[in-house]
């Protein structure tokens, strides 16, 4: 199956040739979850604070579909 | 009120002197007066909104100039409230300014947050967040959230009962969330961008123009120059809006 991802606040770096905030296709067997998804791209789970799979929020358990689009993002600073 | 001062944008459609004397009678609360705060407030008093509160406890650092625009070297070591109260009347002395020396906290959240109209969120750190979320969802108080880090910052805002809270875009309520974020690196124009961005939110649900960021994340990278918008859906289990 095939889901889009899309990696924020320097998650991009991880994987290359991929830019902050535009969606790339993954390949994963059926079932995969986030955590597998994230070991594909090769980021550490600490890295990630947030998880959205079609502007829901998700956790790394979350099992993903065929044309899921998620969302990453590290923890977030302030002022 | 001064006309003139607002002339510019007492001219542009949807805004007119009915507009502008609703700006004066609104009141905003700005949490936290650091890289965020600065900006916001010096838009929204700038712009004429009738009251501003400051929630923060800090004292200026050095550390802060390089992007707390509101603040100058002779104030170093002063409150930040108390700098930014005289350099906000300095701006326009018909705005009244209420600030509070104080962390935002569980025994002050719900008071302050039920005297204001918008709040808006430019905290450092997710424990205050989660609160002010909280506060706001629980008060019906509309949020607008902005955060920064690095190169990259973003903006949404919250309608409690029409669309997502931030518990419902950031695990705010876990354990993880506690990992501290203040004192993390940031381009000092980035909070810029988005404290701008913020204001610009506020005045819109003021005046009632446009479209909110409602539901709607709008993420700044400074380094590719770019804007994205990821859709933020409300989460039903969610663990602070689901129960309103
Ligand atoms: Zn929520």
């Amino acid at each position: 199956m095939r889901v889009e991802v899309r990696l924020f606040g320097g998650l991009e770096k991880f994987v290359k040739d991929v830019r902050f905030g535009e969606g790339f296709p993954v390949d994963l067997p059926e079932g995969g979850r986030v955590a597998e998804l994230l070991d594909r791209l090769g980021i550490p789970p600490s890295q990630v604070f947030s998880v959205l799979i079609n502007g829901r929020h998700a956790s790394l358990a979350d099992v993903l579909r065929e044309g899921d689009r998620v969302a990453l993002f590290p923890p977030l600073g302030g002022g | 009120m001064e006309r003139e001062r607002y002339l510019r944008q007492i001219t542009l459609p949807g805004v007119g002197e009915e507009g502008q004397e609703k700006l004066l009678r609104s009141r905003v609360l700005v949490v936290g007066a650091g890289g965020l705060g600065a900006p916001v407030a010096c838009y929204l008093a700038a712009a004429g909104v009738g009251t501003l509160g400051l929630v923060d406890d800090d004292v200026v650092k050095l550390s802060n100039l390089q992007r707390q625009i509101l603040y100058r070297t002779e104030d170093l070591g002063r409150p930040k409230v108390e700098v930014a109260r005289r350099q906000l009347l300095s701006l326009n002395p018909e705005v009244k300014v209420e600030v509070w020396r104080e962390r935002f906290a569980e025994d002050n959240a719900l008071s302050l947050v039920e005297r204001f109209d918008v709040v808006v969120d430019a905290t450092d750190n997710f424990f205050t967040r989660a609160l002010l979320n909280r506060a706001c969802v629980a008060r019906s108080k509309p949020l607008v959230h902005g955060g920064v880090r690095n190169f990259a910052g973003e903006v949404m805002t919250v309608l409690p009962g029409s669309g997502p809270c931030l518990a419902c875009l950031f695990p705010l309520e876990s354990k993880a969330a506690s990992a501290q974020t203040e004192g993390s690196s940031v381009l000092g124009p980035v909070p810029g961008v988005i404290g701008t961005l913020q204001a610009v939110e506020v005045l819109k649900y003021l005046l009632g123009l446009g479209e909110l960021l409602v539901g709607r994340l709008l993420v700044y990278d400074a380094l590719s120059a770019t804007f994205h918008e990821v859709q933020v859906t409300r989460n039903p289990s969610c663990p602070v809006c689901s129960k309103f």
